[in-house]
This record gives C-alpha cells, structure tokens and sequence, in this order.
C-alpha cells in the first residue's frame, strides 16, 4: 500500500533530458538502491518524487494515488545529502523537526515528538535547543533524518546521505538508517554513488546510466552476477581487498574514455561508446549504434538494457 | 554562540574604526534625544537685539536674520534631520523587502511583473526619483520623506530579491518545502532571517544617504519647511550670508558630515562583525606555542622532501590553533606515499605547508622541511614551479575558466622555461596526448568548462607535467569523481611515477584507494602523524585498525552492522594532553590520557606512535608487555 512506483518518468531542463523514461517500483516495506555516477539523473529523480524537479512525462506514484494529487504534507520525505546545507542555520534543531510535524500535532504533544524523534535518532533530546552550527556532520545527519521521519512518511528517499561524512561516522549513520527502516517498515529509495554502501543498505539495485535504468535486480545477484557491461564496469573500479585498482594499467583501448554528455546523448545503446563488449572491441555489434536496447529490456534477465545481455 | 559573537562586538569596538563609530552613534542619539529638550527654547528665542551676528562670546556660530543663536539651532535641528533620514531608510527598506519577496510568494506571472518593474525602477537614479516624487507628493516635510524613501525602495528590492535566490536554493529550503512548509512560513522563517545581517548591514550605509538627499531637498526648498529647521535648511539660510558670516554655513556642513560619516562607519563595523566582509584579524594571539621537541628522525639518502617537526598554526580570537601538530617524514625518490586521515586531521594542511601555499594569517614552522635537498622556503619560485606539482580536489576551480586550457599549461613553460609562445603550446599539447587527454590538439584550444571533471584532472596533472616533477602532491584528486573515472585518475598517477621517476604523495579520506595504490602510508589523526606503515603490513595503531574496520567494501557483512568508532576528534584549539585519540580508543589506559606518544619504530620502516601497539589481530600484546 505504500510502495513508490515511477512510471515512464522523463524530467526535462530546456534540451537537456536528465531523466528519460524510468519506471522503477520501491515495494511497499523494502530499500531500493540506486547506483550511477554523477550526471546519470538519480538524484533528480529523487527529487522529481518530492517534487522539486518538474515531471514533463510519466507519472510518480504513492500506493497508486499520482503524488500530485497528494496534500501538501505529503507520506513522503527526503534526507539530503549535504547535512550543512540541508539544516537552516538559524534554527534550533527542535524547531526544524517540529516544522515537518502534521498541523494537527498540539504544542505538548510536539516537544513528546521531538524528545522521541531525537532519541530515535541516537542523540540527546536534551539538544533540541542547538543550533546546527554546534553539531558534528554526523549528528547534523541525523536531526536531518529525525525532521524526515516528524512527517511521518511511509516512504524515504536517502539522497546520497553518507558522501559528505566521513568513513567513520558513515558506519553509524548508515546502522541507524537501516535499523529504522526496519522498525518502521519504510519503503526507502536509498542513492548513492558507492556501490558497496549500496549493497549493505538495499535489497533491490538498479544502476543508473545518462537518464536510464540500465539494470534492476536483487541486490546479491546484480552484484554477483551482473548483466549489464556498465554493473561490471562499476564493480570492477569499486576498490575492493581482492583486485588491485592498478591492475591491466594500459593495453585497454576503454581505459581512457570520457563520460558521454547528457547533453549529447549518444544514439542506440547509450553505454556503446564506453562498453568493453561493444562496438569499439566488437566491429560486427554495429546493432549497439542503431538500435535501443531499453526497448527490450523487460525481457531479458534484470531488465538489462543490452543487447547482447549475457 | 551568543557570547562569542558578543565579544566579536567588543573586539569591533576596539578598532579605531569601530572606536569611532561607536563614539560619533552616541553622540548624535544623544543630541538627537536630547537637545531639543535642553536647547529647544533657546533655539526658538528671537533676540532682535543680535541680527545676523558674526561669531562672539554668546554665539560662537553667530546668528541668523531673526536673532536666533546658531550652534543651538544646529544642535537642536539634530533630531528632525536624523529622525527623517531613518524614517525615510525604514520606510524604503520596507517598501524594498516587500517589493523583493513578492516573487516567491506571488504566482509565477505576477512575481516576474514585480521582477521587471523593480529592474526598471534601478535603473532610474536615485536623486531625479526623488525630485520626481517630491513634485508628485508635494512640497514638505511628508513629501520628502516619501520621496527620498521611495528613491531608495528598487535598489533594497534588488538586493533582497539577489540575496533571497540565493538562499531559496540551497538545501535547507529545499528540504523544509518536501516536508510541506508553505510559501509564507518559508519565507518568514527561512528566507529572510538568512538574509538580515547584509540587508541591516546596507540599510545602516543607505542612513547615510538618506540624511545627505535629504539635507539636498531641504536645501533645494523642496524638504522641510519653515518653522521647521533641519541641517539643510540651516544651510540654505546660512548660504545667503556666507561672506558675512561663513561659520552659519559650515556648522550644519560639518553636522550633516559628521552624521553621515557616523552612519556610514557604523554600517562598515557591523558589516566586519557579521561577516559581510572578512578581515583578517590583526590582534596578536600571543607567541606561538613551541613545537614538542622531536628527535630528528633517519633520512634516506635518495629522499626527495624531508619535512621533521612541521607545524601550522593560526592565530585565532582565543590564542593559536595549531591544526597540525609536529609532523615528520621523508619521501624517497620514486615513492608513492599515501597520507589518511579524517576530515580535520591536517592532512591537506600539511601538503599545502610543503608546497608553501600557507598564506598569512598561517604560520609555518619546522626543524627540517627540505624539498629535493634544499630548504623550501629558499627555494626559487622556478624550482617549485617546474619540480614539484599539485593536483588539487576540485579542477574546476584551479583552472581559470576564462582561458583555454592549452595556453594555460604553456604559461609554466613559458614563466619557468623560456619557451616561445608556439613552443610552449606544442610541449601543452604534448603534455596533454601523455595525460592521454583524448583528441589533445583539438580540446588544448577548449575552455576548462568544455572538459569533464575526469578530463580536468588530467589537464591539472598534465599541467604538472610541463616540468620535470620530482615530486607530485595530489590532495584527495579523486573524490569528486566516479569510480571507474577515479580508477582512470589513479592508473594516470601511478604511470605518471613510472615514466617521469616522480614521487606521488597521495592525500584521501579513503584508506582503500591509498592501500591500493601506494607503497607507504602515513595515517594522521588531530594534527599529527599516528602511524607510518608499508601498506601491506598489518597496522599496529587502534586508530588505523579501527578506520580500516568501518571501511564498507563489497564484501561487508549484511546481516551485521558496520563498525563504528565511537566519538569524535578532537578540535583543533582543544587537543587533549595525552594520546588525542585516548577519548575514543577502546586500549586507551591512564597513562594514555597522560602520556603523549612519541613515533617508535615497529619494524623496519613502521612507525607507530601508540602505548599500545595491536602487533596482531588475535593477542592483544602490548608494547610494555612485549618489554616485560
């Protein structure tokens, strides 16, 4: 009943199509994650679901109601990425979170949700009266995460919430995510640009490649068998205990491409100009630059966007 | 918080400019509250007895044509010109705040009407405005009022319109619209309290104007009327005896100076305590603390930089604060060095120490801090230039994006090596095609916004290139990046070492990029080098034990929660007397939190500076207990 369903999802700027034609499901309960680099779109599709990028096709869905139609205060939240600009300077913490609560909440009963929330969140109710500018990163991450959970929503979008922490308070922030997911049975759209912090928060992955899904799936099998050339170029360059970054230096025709521009966007395949197992390795695999192979895609294992799919 | 920015007030008021505002603010409330109480009847007093007096013992400034004494009437005319000016200012940056915020509650085609009348409005000058609204209003006090405050309101739209764009966007806004605030509250209470300090800051200068326009229209005839006096008006009168008596002209000249220079400097002291504009502060912090002494450490003989003992230090309002803390190493000729550590750790401080890019108010000291066998604070500007390079963490902003990119890479050669222009753009594009920049001859004429990030780095690294770098410095160069872009950058690097000889000194947050791709490691924590290690031997300090057990990779445990490292470091102006990080560590003992550790050797080049020392992952043996 609460499962975010993207349906054919495009999101315009002037020429430049960020999104092009995603449909993605959150289920009702579970963590998708969304993986891809920068300038893929993942982010404004996050924000295309709150709102505060303009959906130009397709429809965003909330337990099958167009989140359109949906009151103002929506079942919906979103964690932002940068836990320095995503709390205003100038109000104590407390405040931001009650800010988020429904109108209907009575004065006592808000401080109650406040001391709660911020407990929720691992942190000392007592510092409800602090300003941003007194907490670390981390803490800041989680009052932002409380003021999220004060609108009571039934599902969270996490933009990117750890790359602006450092490794050690990642740990926790991302223990905390998780374990409230889980007590609250939120649907979670989790994004991120790392692929292993995807891998332990998410139980679904689909990675994200210039404005398209090009792989969705479980995340054990997209991460141990993935389908999609680009999945495999991802986890090969995740550094990683077993595979020396530096290893095959030279030699790799594909080692020094450049990202396409989303402002160009390549004709057929949108990965053809960068994939090992394209044109450029393949001469014979000229149906890479002639055909899309996005309109295929749901019937081939993971809904890989490939041609040649193995 | 309060009490901070509360001494930041008296700090201000210390300067000789904030003395001065201070001094001229009190003296003009004061009169403007006080003499026409005091002096208002002697001001009034028509004395036929005394027309149109030069200066004398009873009336310094003389008289006017009705006898009335003139250094009181200035006085006393004190409050009306002052009260004019702040009502006129208070009404035009209200009228202003209200014209500016009008967009972002209006519909969109009803704020875009507001936009481009007020665009309109800017453009007309202000004194014509004036003159335009005092014919509309009326000749009179109300009239100039308005007038003058109406003049004003389309530059305060402007600014208030500049300034909330830019707060609208960033997250905070952003974030308080998705949890469902409406437009009002969104603009009552996160829009306009993040844009007080610079509008209070230009509202206190715009006093100022306001109390010179007015002092025109007064004089012009079209202000303040009679009987009513202001500064302008006393001026005007005063004007038609100026041979007579000079003095009845200048006293409201000088008043109507000294008002308006008390406005204008108040305004530049808020501004410098609110931080509109940053100036460095100039009290002395007192001497800088001397560094732990330390043994000078074994230098091999093909080492390309030694730095032993470095210290940066920053005088702030409490004393100095010394982010970094006593720092030793040496790289070797060819040795990719790798230095860790959280944000705040000093990590990217030492780096810019080394390469001499601390500017004051940053204080640099070291007992040994040598690059390629000469001291780096005597080293021409030439030998840095060609020998040492530096990658920084974000390309866009260390290119100049106003010129192409080729022609900034031949700028090195031809400031360092002599090269003719068309030299120096070949060997650009030569340097480029070695960084493997795609297409080199064609994108060395494009600007550095036409390159993507990955392709920006490698035109910074390229740019090193053009000499013949000893050594390369590359601060965190791959955290804006993508990992298969970042996989790019890195095998860049390390071909960059094998071809050139160069030694890389690699500065990440990441410990698994530095593992993988360097031979040495120096893990920093609070200003100081915690642990040196080969990257294949196992670390002995808890601290790099712990970052190494919290770092998620693509084999972490999912049904486990991550390791955490409880805690935070410490700040850079509160470091504790022993071990910094004794408050986190799970081994930390008394003589931990007393003791500050000193780097030993462990084994052969390992390093450790620990009580404590984890030599391996089952026995928990410790340095003492290896002693005993």
């Amino acid at each position: 009943m609460s499962a975010l369903e993207f349906d054919a999802v495009s999101v315009r700027y002037g020429k430049l199509t960020a999104v092009d034609g995603v449909s993605l499901t959150v289920p009702s309960g579970q963590v998708v994650g969304l993986v891809g680099e920068s300038g893929s779109g993942k982010s404004t599709l996050a924000r295309a679901a709150v709102g505060l990028a303009p959906v130009s096709g397709g429809r965003v869905r909330l337990g099958g109601v167009d989140v359109r139609k949906l009151p103002r205060r929506r079942p919906l939240q979103m964690v932002f990425q940068d836990p320095y600009s995503s709390l205003d300077p100038r109000m104590a913490i407390g405040e931001s979170i009650t800010e988020a609560m429904p109108r209907d909440t009575s004065r006592g009963a808000r401080r109650d949700e406040v001391a709660r929330l911020l407990d929720l969140v691992q942190l000392d109710p007592e510092r409800a009266t602090m300003l941003p500018g007194q907490l670390s990163g981390g803490q800041r991450q989680r009052v932002a995460l409380a003021r999220a959970l004060a609108g009571r929503p039934q599902v969270l979008i996490a933009d990117e919430i750890t790359s602006a922490l450092d490794v050690s308070v990642q740990g926790a922030v991302l223990n905390l995510v998780r374990d409230v997911q889980r007590r609250l049975a939120l649907s979670m759209l989790f994004i991120s640009h790392n692929l292993a912090v995807v891998r332990y928060v998410s139980d679904v992955v689909a990675v994200m490649y210039l404005g398209r899904i090009v792989e969705a799936g479980p995340a054990e099998q997209v991460l141990t068998d993935p389908r999609h050339p680009y999945t495999r170029d991802l986890l090969a360059a995740a550094p990683s205990a077993h595979r020396g970054l530096l290893d095959d230096v030279g030699g790799d025709p594909l080692a020094d491409t450049e990202p396409a521009d989303p402002h160009h966007p390549p004709p057929g395949c949108r990965y053809h100009p960068r994939c090992p197992i394209g044109p450029l390795v393949h001469t014979d695999r000229t149906l890479c630059v002639s055909a899309d192979p996005a309109d295929d895609a749901a019937h081939r294992p993971h809904h890989a966007a490939c041609h040649f799919a193995a | 918080m309060a009490r901070r920015r509360g001494s930041a007030w008296v700090a201000a008021v210390r300067t000789p400019v904030g003395a001065c505002s201070a001094v001229l603010l009190a003296v003009v409330v004061l009169l403007a509250v006080l003499a026409p109480l005091v002096w208002g009847d002697g001001a009034a007093a028509i004395d036929t007895d005394a027309i149109g007096q030069g200066p004398s013992g009873a009336h310094p400034f003389g008289t006017d044509s009705l006898g009335r004494d003139l250094l009181l009437r200035t006085l006393v005319a004190t409050r009306l010109s002052i009260g004019l000016a702040v009502l006129a200012t208070a009404i035009g940056v209200g009228t202003g705040v209200v014209l500016g915020t009008l967009p972002s509650v209006l519909p969109r085609w009803a704020g875009r009407l507001v936009i481009a009348a007020v665009d309109i409005a800017v453009a007309f000058p202000g004194l014509l405005l004036a003159l335009f609204f005092a014919v509309i209003f009326g000749v009179g006090t109300q009239g100039a009022v308005l007038a003058i405050a109406f003049a004003m309101a389309p530059a305060f739209a402007r600014l208030v319109q500049t300034l909330s764009a830019s707060v609208s966007g960033r997250d905070f806004v952003a974030a308080a619209r998705v949890s469902g605030v409406g437009r009002s509250r969104l603009l009552a209470r996160h829009v306009l309290p993040n844009i007080g300090e610079p509008l209070v800051v230009n509202a206190t200068i715009g006093a100022g104007s306001a109390l010179l326009a007015f002092a025109g229209l007064s004089f012009l005839g079209i202000g303040v009327q009679a009987p009513d006096f202001d500064w302008g008006r006393l001026l005007r009168e005063g004007l038609d005896g100026i041979y007579v008596n000079p003095v009845a002209a200048l006293a409201p000249c000088g008043a109507v100076v000294l008002a308006g220079l008390a406005f204008n400097l108040v305004g530049e002291t808020v501004a410098g305590v609110v931080g509109v504009r940053t100036r460095a502060s100039r009290r002395a912090a007192g001497p800088l603390p001397a560094p732990r002494p330390a043994a000078a450490g074994e230098v091999p003989d093909d080492a390309v930089l030694v730095v032993e003992n470095l210290q940066v230090a920053f005088p702030g309002p409490a004393g100095w604060t010394v982010p970094v803390r006593g720092v030793s190493f040496s790289v070797r000729a060819g040795e990719a060095v790798g230095v860790v550590g959280e944000s705040g750790s000093g990590k990217s401080l030492t780096a810019l120490a080394v390469s001499r890019l601390i500017e004051a108010p940053g204080v640099v000291t070291a007992d040994r801090l040598e690059f390629d066998g000469k001291p780096v604070d005597k080293a021409s500007d030439r030998e840095l230039g060609t020998s040492l390079a530096m990658v920084f963490q974000d390309p866009m902003t260390s290119f100049n994006p106003a010129r192409r990119v080729g022609r900034q890479l031949a700028e090195v050669s031809e400031q360092h090596h002599g090269l003719s222009r068309r030299a120096a753009f070949a060997r650009a594009i030569d340097r480029l095609a070695a960084v493997r920049v795609p297409a080199a001859a064609r994108r060395g004429r494009q600007y550095p916004h036409e390159f993507s990030g990955g392709m920006r780095q490698r035109a910074m690294i390229g740019m090193g290139l053009m000499g013949q770098p000893k050594l390369v410095i590359a601060d965190e160069p791959t955290t804006a990046l993508d990992v298969t872009v970042q996989r790019q950058v890195l095998r860049l690097l390390a071909r960059t070492r094998e071809a050139e000889g160069a030694a890389i000194l690699l500065i990440s947050h990441d410990i698994a990029v530095v593992s993988q791709t360097c031979e040495r490691m120096l893990v920093m924590y609070a200003g100081r080098v915690v642990e040196d290690l080969p990257t294949g031997s196992p670390p002995q300090h808890p601290y790099t034990r712990a970052l190494l057990a919290t770092t998620v990779d693509l084999d972490t445990d999912r049904g486990a929660p991550l390791e955490v490292i409880p805690g935070r470091p410490p700040e850079p102006d509160q470091v504790p007397a022993g071990c910094a990080f004794a408050a986190r560590c799970p081994l930390a003992t008394d003589r931990c939190r007393d003791e500050d550790p000193v780097p030993a050797p462990a084994a052969g080049t390992h390093r450790v500076a620990c009580w404590h020392p984890q030599v391996s992952v089952l026995s928990g043996q410790s340095r003492e207990e290896g002693a005993a």
